[in-house]
């Protein structure tokens, strides 16, 4: 169809966040439940990294990064308190007969608290090293 | 999986990250694009107080969008695609069902997985998005808003789906390729334990994250249609005159608030009995009943869910072409309102066969029962408003009366089987898989055709071939029929649900059970050959069906039944005249240069 101007055609019509908020939120779910390190690592990172762009598109924040380094730091505590939950006990094994063994739940605290720490650099390399702090112009 | 498995994960999962950072950096170029560079279709950019953007071209727009209508559009792609394989699966159960023993698929657990992903498929992936795709479409033209609440939590509530469908159907595509996945889950859409927590299948535990995944996609849904609905209305749109559309759809909201957490809640806990050893659905535990009442609290207002949207729609679109207003409107609202509240309270007829206590049993018979009356009313005020109008039997109003006469079978089916006598007899036999189905296939499929039809020209800016869509509502109608009353009759013959084969029936009319199987099948081959003619026709007309130059293309002005979407199609279409000028080629099509892409 045509772009006609009809009345919601004067606001913003696309937003690239929620495409990669909904996937983020699966892929971690995956990699989370199922202990499958990357797929927990990367989607947290995709979630998070996109719930922090949209809450600055919506102009609820002026600069991402300190809301990213609330959100890496959140990752780090819980991932962290489910390591010591596990006892320390860590151990990459297969997907089916593993899930409740205390190897894969400290798999998981692991992995969880390893996409904080990326989180937080990511958030300290944003704020320090580059130069997109302001919101956008529009 | 073995390390080198995750490190090939970790790989792709980098190299898809890195793909993401890019896209956005390639995005930046359009976001911060000003009104004053928008080219063509730009008319308006000089309203400069407005935000405006344009819509990223090809996919990316797609990808993208918050706009509803594009939203809406998404929805009912993706509900159709879920469709056609939820509509693949029954009919691959109905081809094996033709005869008593094995014949066409591999072993009857594979019979079982295909059972359970059409019914979760049906439900969740198409039944919820096709009326998602109505309401995100239309509920801002008709109550007047300039979009949904909140544009961007409704495209993530759109987005939630795609992945909760791949997970869902994951256990087909994985099973080929490991040892761990037999095939998909085969828990049946009720997922019972302690059937659901022995099936050590994998499969299973992506169906619930997916399920779980598209509980969150409705409620998020729900909430935004709560607030646009509350919120958003026009001037002129107050609570006296909302249109009855968007009554259903508001109180249907209401039940999603109430009845998708709690799903979702349950999936994990069923997850957690699955894979932590907890012991919320076990014996020892909480009991396997304690999911049967969780599941049917959300089941049964999962059903009315369904069906109020629908209901809503053949309200809306039967006075239009019965040339009268819809009788007793008020009252068609109230039963709304009543059937939402009073599915709440009816859960427990899923359960009268398990042993539950007589006196609960006997409470929610009559809260049953009374269920049937709000129901009847607005089956009364249907039929009333047909009565004595001039009624136009185009393919829209034909789907409207097809909905009406099956929605009287399914429903008083259902009343027979809120009776406990009764039920304690017909339970778990294909009486039920005949009432339900005469619901969602005969009621819920034809008022979304009916809504297909009807909107069609707005949305696509062209009309339907008619012949066809006779064709498919015939088709529909009869196979329909056929089918299920087929399956009320195997039911009364004492034929149980849910079994691959019947080659060991030693009691029994074998005869009439045998024959009653074949009539389901052809009739359900007379549904796919219906359905195969639909989809050519919505796709075939919307690339090529004749244009629609009048904004009224039902000529409801005569009978004074314009509403106001159609008013702001009217206006769409003027102003797209009078903007576009030269500068697309599409005006030009009809007139002078034939180009090619008009000739194919
Ligand atoms: C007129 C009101 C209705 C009444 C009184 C009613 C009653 C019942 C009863 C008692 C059962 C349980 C049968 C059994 O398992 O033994 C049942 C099953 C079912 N009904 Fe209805 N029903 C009504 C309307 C509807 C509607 C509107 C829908 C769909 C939108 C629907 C969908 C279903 C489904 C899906 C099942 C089967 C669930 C399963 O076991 O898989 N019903 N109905
Ligand atoms: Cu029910």
């Amino acid at each position: 169809m045509e772009e006609q101007p009809g009345l919601s055609d004067q606001y913003r019509m696309s937003s690239p966040w929620p495409m990669l908020i909904a996937f983020g939120l699966a892929i971690a779910e995956v990699g989370i439940i199922w202990p499958l390190a990357p797929l927990a690592v990367g989607g947290l990172l995709l979630l998070t990294g996109s719930i922090v762009g949209i809450v600055r598109e919506a102009g609820y924040v002026e600069s991402p990064w300190p809301l990213l380094s609330g959100f890496a730091l959140a990752l780090v505590a819980i991932g962290l308190a489910l390591f010591a939950y596990s006892g320390g006990a860590f151990a990459v094994n297969s997907v089916s007969e593993s899930l409740r063994t205390s190897g894969s739940i400290g798999l998981r605290g692991l992995s969880i608290a390893f996409a904080g720490v990326i989180a937080l650099v990511g958030a300290l390399v944003g704020k320090y090293w580059t130069t997109a702090n302001a919101g956008h112009s529009v | 999986m073995a390390i080198e498995g995750q490190i090939a994960l970790t790989v792709l999962m980098g190299a898809l990250l890195v793909g993401v950072a890019v896209w956005l950096t390639r995005l930046e170029d359009w976001r911060s694009y000003t009104p004053l560079a928008g080219g063509a279709g730009g008319a308006i950019g000089d309203e400069s107080a407005h935000v405006h953007e344009e819509k990223p071209a090809g996919i990316i727009r797609w990808l993208t969008t918050v706009d509803h209508k594009d939203i809406g559009i998404l929805y009912g792609t993706y509900a159709l695609i879920a469709f056609v394989w939820g509509g693949l699966a029954a009919v691959l159960m109905r081809a094996e069902l033709a005869t008593a023993s094995l014949s066409l698929l591999n072993n009857t657990q594979v019979y079982n997985a295909l059972l359970t992903s059409h019914g979760i498929t049906m439900l969740f992936l198409f039944g919820t998005p096709i009326l998602a795709a109505f309401s995100n479409y239309f509920i801002p033209l008709l109550i007047d808003a300039d979009d949904m609440a909140f544009p961007r939590i409704n495209a993530i509530a759109f987005w939630l789906l795609p992945p909760g469908a791949i997970l869902i159907w994951a256990g087909f595509f994985v099973a080929p390729f490991t040892e761990a996945m037999t095939t998909g889950a085969a828990t049946s859409w009720t997922m019972y334990p302690p059937l659901s927590v022995e099936q050590t299948n994998p499969s299973v535990d992506l169906m619930l994250l997916g399920l779980h995944l598209t509980g969150v996609s409705a409620t998020m849904g729900a909430i935004n249609f709560i607030a646009t609905i509350f919120s958003e209305r026009g001037e002129d749109v107050g609570w006296s005159n909302l249109d009855i559309f968007s009554w259903t759809v508001l109180t249907q909201s209401g039940l999603i608030l109430f009845a998708f957490p709690l799903l979702g809640s349950a999936i994990i806990m069923l997850l957690l009995d699955r894979n932590f050893s907890t012991v919320f659905f076990a014996a020892e535990g909480g009991g396997t009943i304690l999911w049967q009442h969780l599941f049917w609290f959300f089941g049964h207002p999962e059903v009315y869910i369904l069906v109020l949207p629908p209901m809503g729609i053949v309200s809306y679109v039967l006075p239009k072409f019965s040339g009268r207003k819809l009788f007793g409107f008020k009252f068609v609202v109230y039963s709304t309102l009543a059937i939402g509240v009073l599915s709440f309270g009816v859960w427990a007829h899923h359960m009268f066969t398990t042993g539950i206590d007589p006196r609960l049993r006997a409470s929610f018979m009559a809260v049953s029962l009374a269920i049937a009356i709000p129901s009847a009313v607005k089956t009364f005020n249907w039929i009333t408003t047909l009565w004595n109008g001039s009624l136009r039997l185009n393919t829209p109003m034909l789907f409207c009366i097809g909905f009406i006469s099956n929605f009287i079978i399914g429903g008083v089916t259902g009343v027979f089987l809120a009776a406990i006598p009764i039920d304690l007899v017909l339970h778990d036999t294909y009486y039920v898989v005949g009432h339900f189905h005469y619901v969602v296939m005969g009621a819920i499929a034809f008022a979304g055709f009916a809504g297909i039809y009807y909107w069609y020209p707005m949305y696509t800016g062209r009309m339907y071939q008619r012949t066809l869509a006779k064709w498919h509502f015939w088709l529909s109608m009869i196979g329909t029929n056929l089918t299920f009353f087929a399956m009320i009759i195997l039911g009364y013959a004492g034929f149980t649900r849910r079994y691959a084969t019947y080659d060991g029936l030693t009691v029994g009319p074998v005869e009439v059970i045998t024959a009653m199987h074949q009539a389901a099948t052809l009739g359900a081959f007379l549904l796919l050959i219906g359905q195969i003619i639909w989809v050519w026709n919505m796709v075939s007309s919307w690339i090529d069906g004749p244009k629609v130059e009048d904004g009224d293309p039902w000529n409801l002005a005569e009978t004074n039944m314009k509403s106001r979407e159609w008013a702001w199609f009217e206006r769409k279409l003027d102003t797209t005249i009078a903007t576009d000028g030269g500068a697309e080629e599409e005006p030009l099509a009809d007139g002078g240069e034939p180009t090619e892409s008009d000739e194919s």
